[in-house]
């Protein structure tokens, strides 16, 4: 039925998210018998609406540290002693449910 | 007077509306804000077949949600009825994404069409859209279009009078079918009179009602008498809100889409390697291989500054007696030779390790690799009690035991962030990697690799063990939620962002270390300074006092002491070696050197006289794992805020370090 389908769909979504086991897009997409940009959609929508988060991984403002260059700043700039420019590029996006 | 037609263009960021409306309207626009706000306002105008119109570029966004001041400004202007027609834009390469912006905005009856833009990169795409099949579904204009395209805009044009004429709406009867389906809608949509909120309607204002839109509900508490609203709040309490209304839109645009759309989604094929790294059987094995290798590799670019930093001691005695015979005191002397230049030839030694696990882990990382180690290992994270986001911390511990404790900012929860603090002590530091695998080279030669791979083998058995002791008092097994992550593609690296990141921070531990070993060689070798050159000093006398029982741990009294300084920083425990193992005294090292011999500035073999491979190999154990140094203490305590966890976990850590040089001495016996 197709009236039925979009509630189920994001139902079985966010079940899989709160198992507790890791999973990359694809297999999301694997397991729930659609395709990678569906999914993908599907949590950029899950996103927006405060369901999921992205994993931010602010690092900085260590004391003692001299290599940052946000000492004492609330939102300081990675530390370039710890972490490379900008942060890790190529760590790919984790999402975590809210 | 002719108003003259306005149109306004909806769509989603870059979905092209900028280049439609700079090109209809050239130089005839204008920019101001919308009244008391700070979201900017472009209006313009053109002329065609001798009519104008006015256009008005609405900003972008997802959809059209009460999050932000552009959605509301956007969808108030559009019901308002200023704008005659909308002209929705989307973008073709990714319709299944970009229709959204549509699927909201139905329910808003302003006549309206479609343009399906960007369709020269669809096109590119290989993909095919039956612009036609999707109009009929809709019941609405809808145009394959591209913006930059001269040709595109005729029929353009004729759907805009097409739709000014026909005043056609958007049908909204499949989508209205999928939101009946879901709980709450209905009741919601009774208790909804007509036109409570122009230019909306009804089936509009009961979806954003569910999805808790926070300028609808307001307007409704206004308009409504407070039984109604009451009965609306019930009936949202039971439903699963935006999430439900979400799924809705989407089947609704799958079926819009459905036989219109061709050469979709290929099923993504994983790359060979991740096949391996994301198999349940294969991937650890295969992130274990790759960290293995990366180790090994890692030695190789060390090597030439092993050459340097024995080069540097190679000078000492020639230096000394040079200055001698210049008659330069002889404290100075000393101090140049056996502080100074002793602790340069350490300090470059280990800058070779600095530069080769930094540039091995750094490129590992720009490839992608890295990624694929933090996917492997969450459900690792997940049977030590922890999230898998605690891999960020423990990446980051790679670099610095501080900034591992500062990463662990991201996990909310305390009691996994104290245990991911805890576990992150176990990671060895960049002093750690500075120092471990040069000294192993001094104690063991070749054989310096299979002391690092024990060493690292004890951590993750150390690390899991902790885990388990800690774990039961910080952690629940119930706080575990699934971790998405969407794997970057392997790219080739950026080697000059890479090489920048790796000199500077082998440059930055340059400077810190020289500062630390320079000051605590300094202290020690003055501390353990006799004139008469035999073995003296208060520091020997101290020595020879606790001998008996550093000797349980495996440890003669210099090393036991650069243990002692490897909890105030790895590197002070080279201070301290360089300083206690300089040779039998200052004469008989200088006559011999007088006389030619290398042997005595060569502090390798000076060591291996003096400590025996079971000793060493507590020592390294020791030290590894120690405490990281004051200043990740210091972190700990600070992310931490307890005083009772900090103090717990340096006890501990220490407790654990002699009891594995204690093992590690005894294995050490009998193999050798």
């Amino acid at each position: 039925m197709i009236e039925k389908e979009g509630e189920q769909f994001m139902d079985k979504l966010l079940k899989l998210l709160s198992d507790g086991r890791a999973r990359t897009i694809e297999m999301l997409a694997a397991e729930l018998d659609t395709s990678a940009s569906d999914v993908a959609r599907k949590l950029e929508y899950l996103e927006i609406i405060g369901v999921i988060r992205r994993v931010s991984f602010q690092n900085g403002n260590c004391k003692g540290c001299t290599g940052c260059s946000g000492k004492g700043k609330k939102d300081a700039a990675p530390c370039k002693g710890c972490i490379p420019d900008e942060g890790f590029k190529n760590m790919g996006v984790m999402w975590e449910v809210v | 007077m002719s108003t003259g037609v306005t149109v306004a263009l909806l769509g989603q960021p870059n979905s092209g509306k900028s280049t439609l409306f700079n090109a209809l309207t050239g130089l005839r626009q204008h920019v101001g804000n919308w009244p008391g706000k700070t979201v900017e306002k472009k209006e313009g105008s053109f002329v065609h077949k001798g009519k104008e119109y006015r256009v008005a570029d609405l900003p972008g966004s997802y959809s059209l949600s009460a999050n932000s001041d552009e959605e509301v400004i956007t969808r108030d202007y559009i019901a308002s009825g200023e704008a005659d027609v909308v002209c929705i834009l989307a973008d073709s390469s990714q319709l299944q994404r970009s229709l959204f912006m549509l699927a909201d905005y139905a329910g808003i009856d302003v006549p309206c069409f479609l343009l399906l833009n960007m369709s020269d990169v669809a096109a590119e795409q290989g993909k095919k859209i039956d612009a036609k099949a999707i109009g009929e579904k809709l019941g609405i204009p809808v145009i394959p279009f591209s913006a930059t395209d001269k040709k595109s805009y005729d029929v353009f044009y004729d759907a805009l009078e097409a739709v000014i004429k026909d005043k056609g709406l958007l049908n909204v009867d499949k989508l209205t079918q999928q939101y009946e389906s879901i709980i709450g809608y209905r009741e919601i949509y009774d208790l909804i009179p007509e036109n409570v909120i122009p230019g909306y309607s009804a089936m509009w204002i009961a979806v954003k009602a569910l999805e808790n839109d926070k300028v609808v509900m307001a307007k409704l508490r206004a308009a409504l008498d407070d039984n109604a609203y009451s009965q609306i709040e019930e009936a949202k309490k039971n439903a699963q809100g935006a999430v439900a209304t979400g799924g809705c839109k989407f089947a609704w645009i799958d079926d819009v889409l459905e036989k219109a759309v061709d050469a979709g989604d290929k099923k993504i094929s994983l790359s060979f390697l991740d096949k391996i790294y994301t198999s349940r059987i294969w991937g650890k094995p295969a992130v274990i291989l790759t960290v293995l290798l990366g180790l090994i590799a890692s030695f190789i670019p060390a090597i030439p500054l092993m050459i340097v930093g024995s080069l540097i001691l190679a000078v000492k005695a020639p230096v000394m007696g040079v200055l001698t015979s210049i008659g330069c005191p002889e404290i100075l002397t000393l101090i140049i030779g056996d502080v100074v230049i002793q602790s340069f030839s350490y300090i470059f030694k280990m800058l070779g390790f600095v530069f080769g696990v930094t540039l091995v882990f750094g490129l590992l990382e720009e490839v992608g690799v890295m990624a694929r180690i933090s996917y492997v290992f969450d459900n690792t994270m997940g049977k030590l009690g922890l999230q898998g986001k605690s891999v960020m911390p423990f990446l980051v511990s790679f670099g610095c035991t501080m900034g591992g404790a500062a990463g662990a900012r991201v996990i909310d929860n305390w009691g996994q962030k104290v245990l991911t603090i805890a576990l992150a002590w176990a990671v060895p530091c960049g002093a750690a990697w500075a120092t471990i695998p040069m000294l192993s080279t001094i104690f063991f030669g070749p054989g310096a690799v299979l002391v690092i791979v024990a060493v690292l083998l004890t951590m993750l058995l150390h690390m899991w063990i902790t885990a388990k002791i800690f774990g039961a008092k910080l952690v629940k097994k119930e706080d575990r939620y699934g971790m998405i992550m969407e794997l970057p593609p392997y790219h080739k690296p950026k080697w000059g962002a890479l090489f920048r990141y790796v000199f500077g921070r082998t440059k930055e531990t340059f400077i810190r270390v020289t500062k630390v070993i320079l000051l605590v060689c300094g202290v020690f070798w003055l501390l353990s300074y006799s004139p008469s050159g035999d073995n003296g000093g208060i520091l020997y006398t101290i020595g020879v006092a606790i001998e008996p029982v550093t000797k349980i741990f495996g440890m003669p009294w210099q090393l036991f002491l650069s243990y002692v300084a490897s909890a105030v920083g790895k590197e002070g425990a080279i201070g301290v070696i360089s300083a206690l193992y300089n040779g039998n005294s200052y004469s008989s090292g200088f006559m011999d050197a007088m006389n030619g011999a290398a042997r005595a500035e060569n502090l390798n073999e000076l060591l291996l006289a003096n400590v025996t491979k079971p000793e060493a190999l507590a020592f390294i154990f020791a030290m590894t794992f120690n405490m990281p140094c004051v200043v990740a203490l210091a972190a700990t305590y600070q992310e931490t805020h307890s005083a009772k966890w900090t103090s717990i976990i340096v006890t501990y850590y220490t407790a654990v370090s002699l009891i594995l040089a204690f093992l590690a001495y005894h294995i050490g016996l009998l193999i050798w």
